[in-house]
């Protein structure tokens, strides 16, 4: 079986740190009072960008096969993109709310 | 062999150039990502369909101890990588070693997080009770997407022991270690979307 030879140890330490810089700027943004909608989306944009991080070097990904890749991540995103279906029912129902007594 | 009996075609090999063991694990990670998906998206929906959905964490002691927890899960990636590259390396001494520490920072993280879940209990939170007034089913999203990833550690812990210890016994391989490692890191993977998700989109 072929697999492509992986870095050495320094480059999954940088990875890691990398990771933690990522928790601590998304601690940050939680206390920055930003509106909700742009801290869920500054937050889910970090944790993908360490979801990508971590798929690539620590699951190897980056190392094997491109068609390991097109096999496996696209079909996931397709599936998490049909989930968002329900969001349009979930605004509705936030815009129903009757003002508070 | 094949399963009607006839010989693999010469030269025939696994598509994606690993074994059927690794794609296997790929394939439950990709079905298990899913799962943990349409939880976080439930979780969602519900938070932003509910007019009186609770954030109920401060600083101190929650948000605190989810830090501690996260560095914790992220340092048991970066040994579990050291444990695959020194079994691939044929070191078994040294890569039982990482198994070992990484084993030991999943169970940190399973006590940090049920001490966690203990101190909510005493405030009053159930699954379906909420003791600050609000919707009740901020226990329910909480205890059931963090519990289940809770699942998902303790398992780990379990099978990086089986497997080290088959490792140590010259039963399971290097491609075993690794295997097990793809696991781990999806765990971990799984908490950089539930902590920023559940625990600081849920700030006070």
């Amino acid at each position: 079986m072929e697999t492509r030879q992986s870095p050495g140890m320094k480059l999954y330490v940088i990875v890691w740190l990398g990771l933690l810089l990522i928790v601590g700027v998304e601690v940050v943004l939680t206390y920055a009072h930003l509106p909700v909608g742009t801290l869920l989306a500054s937050l889910l944009l970090l944790a993908g960008l360490e979801a990508a991080l971590g798929l690539l070097y620590f699951m190897h990904l980056r190392y094997e096969r491109p068609s390991l890749f097109w096999s496996l991540v696209p079909a996931l995103l397709v599936v998490l993109v049909l989930m968002d279906h329900f969001w349009p029912d979930a605004l509705r129902l936030m815009h129903q709310r009757l003002p508070p007594p | 062999m094949t399963m009607a009996g006839h010989p693999a075609a010469p030269g025939e090999g696994s598509p994606y150039g690993i074994p059927s063991r690794k794609l296997a694990i790929w394939l439950f990670i990709v079905a298990d990502a899913a799962t943990f998906g349409a939880m976080l998206f439930a979780y969602g929906y519900l938070r932003v369909a509910n007019p009186d959905w609770t954030r109920p964490f401060a600083f101190w002691p929650t948000i605190a101890n989810g830090i501690v927890m996260t560095a914790v899960l992220l340092t048991s990636s970066l040994t579990m990588v050291g444990a695959v590259i020194a079994a691939q390396s044929g070191r078994k001494a040294a890569s039982l070693r990482w198994l070992a520490v990484t084993m030991l920072l999943g169970g940190v993280f399973a006590v940090l997080h049920l001490r966690e879940w203990a101190a909510m209990i005493d405030e009053g939170w159930r699954l379906f009770r909420n003791p600050m007034g609000g919707s009740p089913l901020f226990g329910a999203t909480f205890f059931g997407i963090t519990g289940l990833h809770l699942l998902h550690v303790i398992s780990g812990v379990v099978v990086i022991g089986v497997i080290a210890n088959g490792f140590r016994r010259g039963r399971f391989g290097a491609g075993h270690v690794e295997t097990t490692g793809l696991y781990w890191h999806f765990v971990d993977l799984v908490w950089m979307f539930v902590f920023p998700l559940i625990y600081l989109m849920n700030v006070r």
